[in-house]
């Protein structure tokens, strides 16, 4: 009973919050200031890197939904795809903005074609389609398993890319978006796993809130076409 | 009975090419077309050299050269219902899909064999030994990647409402990793004279991506045609 | 009449949906080996999808089908071998010849004697001379026999017609009358058709299809007076002799 409490959207909120807030307070007064050129802009870093993380998270349970639709035919799993997509797709957005704030605030560019940008770059415009791809098929049952299809393929084209994107000429300038030296210390880890933990949080809240959501949102619209077939 | 269905398949999707008269010529104006548009677009001052830039150009060409292949590849099945008379038929999808994957290689091959001569004698203005073999090699595993995910991606296309935009949308992002990888390699080959040692990793990367989504439309081929 | 275990086509139970519109509810029937059913009801009755499970093409929500003792939806290979399907559309290339269609065909189907029956079956089908014509430039009624060929070229066990009359002029219409009273014995049929008399003449059975649901069903030869009950209810003020 409790474990079930502990699951709704509104604990994951609450947790979430907790979190990001408390991990926001510590990234400006307890972490230290990054000691490279980034200085205090590295700091967008504690949101930046959870942000991705959490995209790429959205994006693998679409892909096991879709491996679920594919073998049940249960338009649960659908749903659940329809609905990561969406939240991935806004994440990354984050991410891409999140990243030309920090590349401007810390090199002066608003864009640069550095492996992780554009392998998100990419990858927005890759789920874009995916909505693209739904509005064009209309039966239903079609567009759900070519949905699944697409978000199968799509997830396993993420890495390839982020791998393709090293062939890529390197700029004179390198923009590098992670955060002082090969380890973080004690303190700066600590500041991001908090923040970490709470973007996760922000995302399972959202994803359950999302879910119910398009849940009624389908049966509200299955009870629309009975009523005026009743009519 | 699985290579007789292959070979039937093929063979009736080429005849039918075939008869379209203007198919190779229109492939080869294609080409023209698209070298003359480069010319254009990139030159903005007098002398400026495209070397550097051939290998972007042909797989530009070659990856909207073969969009326009794949939604011929499905275009007549779905107009004339024939679709339905290939699915009654007791054949695996999966022969299905490499028979049409096979035809779209071909037409992506013809265009690649009339671009190659006509943009090095373009373009290319520095003469370097050029490796034949790593770039036969490049192109082909290339090819097989583009064909594959095209021909998956031009099956489910073909249920759209809208289905000649929708095609370039899914296929274009998917394709990206092929585009940089090939783009780098050729440009290397044609540019500075690389060799099979410097092009190891992104012919090791093309066959990785090839295998990968081979094995995808193997898996979900089955979903992509029928019903 | 002897009892005859061995149903060739057994349908239980059989729905379908699509998405959320209902198209097919608990449909059952079978039709033992030589039998010829037709499919009667109102447009949109469902009576196409009945057919395109049955040829699988579409896979059932519910229930189960099989058709020479294949299930449908386990074993769908063999079924394909078995049936020929002869629809309003002619799944023919227009841009090949009808020899090549057949061709084709033939080769999708392992026929071991390709030639022979492909020149067999045009000639029966009075086709012979438009045998290396494009099939784009044949007319309705030359279409739907080459449509004929090819569903029969594989010597199917099972024939599933729907609306194979539509569109044929006289001609046509003779030549298919004599085709299928040639093949009528050790064949099964189904048959989805609007042309009442044509229907009922050659039919050993008859079901009556509305709104997905079967609404008059007979298990042997038909009872026309109670047919015609149904019929007039269910689908058209009609004349039914």
């Amino acid at each position: 009973m409790a474990l079930k409490k502990l699951g709704s959207p509104a604990a994951l909120f609450v947790g979430a919050a907790a979190f990001l807030v408390t991990g926001l307070l510590l990234a400006f007064w307890y972490a230290p200031t990054d000691a490279s050129t980034m200085g205090f802009s590295q700091k967008i870093f504690y949101f930046h890197a959870p942000i991705a993380e959490c995209a790429l998270l959205a994006f693998a349970v679409a892909f096991v939904a879709a491996v679920q639709y594919l073998r049940t035919q249960k338009s649960v799993y659908d749903r659940l795809g329809y609905v990561s997509v969406r939240l991935g797709l806004l994440f990354s957005l984050l991410v891409m903005a999140t990243g030309m704030i920090w590349g401007k605030a810390a090199w002066g560019v608003w864009w640069a074609w550095e492996p992780r940008l554009t392998t998100f770059l990419v990858v927005c415009l890759l789920y874009a389609a995916y909505f693209v791809l739904r509005q064009t098929v209309e039966d239903e049952t079609r567009r759900a398993t070519f949905a699944a299809v697409f978000a199968i393929i799509a997830f396993v084209d993420v890495p390839l890319t982020f791998f393709a994107t090293r062939f890529m000429p390197a700029g004179l300038h390198p923009v590098v978006f992670t955060t002082g030296g090969a380890r973080m210390e004690g303190s700066m880890l600590f500041t991001f796993c908090l923040t970490m933990i709470g973007m996760t949080l922000l995302l399972a809240a959202l994803l359950r809130l999302e879910l119910a959501e398009q849940a009624l949102k389908e049966e509200l619209d299955e009870l629309k076409i009975r009523a005026e077939a009743g009519a | 009975m699985g290579r007789r269905q292959y070979a039937a398949i093929l063979r009736k999707d080429l005849i039918r090419e075939l008869r379209t008269r203007e198919m190779l010529v229109s492939m080869f104006l294609f080409v023209m077309l698209a070298l003359v548009i480069f010319h254009f677009a990139f030159s903005v001052r007098a002398g400026t050299d495209l070397t550097y830039f051939t290998g972007g150009m042909l797989w530009v060409t070659f990856v909207f050269g073969a969009l326009l292949g794949l939604n011929r590849s499905f275009a007549q099945e779905k107009d004339e219902a024939c679709l339905d008379g290939l699915l009654l038929c007791p054949v695996d999808r999966v022969t299905i899909f490499l028979a049409k994957m096979s035809g779209n290689l071909i037409y992506l091959l013809v265009i690649q064999v009339l671009a190659v001569p006509v943009f090095s004698l373009f373009f290319i203005k520095t003469s370097y030994a050029v490796h034949l073999g790593p770039f036969l090699l490049v192109v082909l595993l290339a090819d097989l990647g583009i064909c594959a995910l095209g021909t998956l991606l031009a099956t489910i296309s073909m249920s759209s409402r809208a289905r000649d935009l929708l095609l370039p949308i899914v296929f274009l992002p998917l394709v990206v990793p092929v585009l940089i990888a090939a783009t780098a390699a050729t440009t290397g080959i044609f540019a500075r004279g690389d060799g099979l040692g410097s092009l190891g990793g992104k012919l090791l990367f093309l066959a990785v991506y090839d295998a990968i989504f081979l094995v995808a439309a193997y898996g979900t081929y089955e979903f992509a045609i029928g019903e | 009449m002897a009892t005859d275990d061995t149903h060739e086509i057994e349908v239980e139970g059989l729905s379908k949906s699509f998405g959320r519109r209902p198209a097919l509810h608990e449909v059952s029937f079978c039709v033992q080996a030589g039998g010829f059913l037709s499919i009667f009801g109102p447009n949109g009755a469902g009576k196409t999808t009945i057919l395109r499970i049955l040829a699988t093409l579409l896979r059932p929500s519910g229930g189960r089908a099989s058709v020479a003792g294949h299930d449908v939806r386990e074993d769908p290979m063999p079924v394909r071998a078995a049936i020929g399907v002869v629809s309003h559309e002619a799944l023919l290339y227009g841009d090949l010849t009808a020899h090549e269609n057949l061709r084709f065909y033939a080769d999708m189907y392992g026929l071991a004697d390709r030639e022979s029956r492909i020149g067999e079956l045009l000639e029966r089908l009075e086709l012979s001379h438009r045998r290396d014509d494009l099939v784009r430039t044949f007319s309705k009624g030359m279409r739907q026999r080459l449509a004929i060929a090819r569903a029969i070229l594989h010597r199917p066990r099972v024939l599933l017609l729907d609306e194979p009359y539509a569109g044929l002029d006289p001609r046509a219409a003779g030549i298919l009358d004599g085709l299928l009273a040639e093949i009528r014995p050790e064949h099964t049929f189904v048959m989805v058709t609007h042309a009442l008399e044509k229907g009922l003449e050659l039919a050993t059975q008859a079901i009556i299809i509305e709104a997905g649901e079967v609404v008059f069903q007979s298990a042997g030869p038909v009872d026309v007076a109670e047919f015609a009950v149904v019929y007039r209810e269910h689908v058209a003020e009609g004349a039914v002799a």
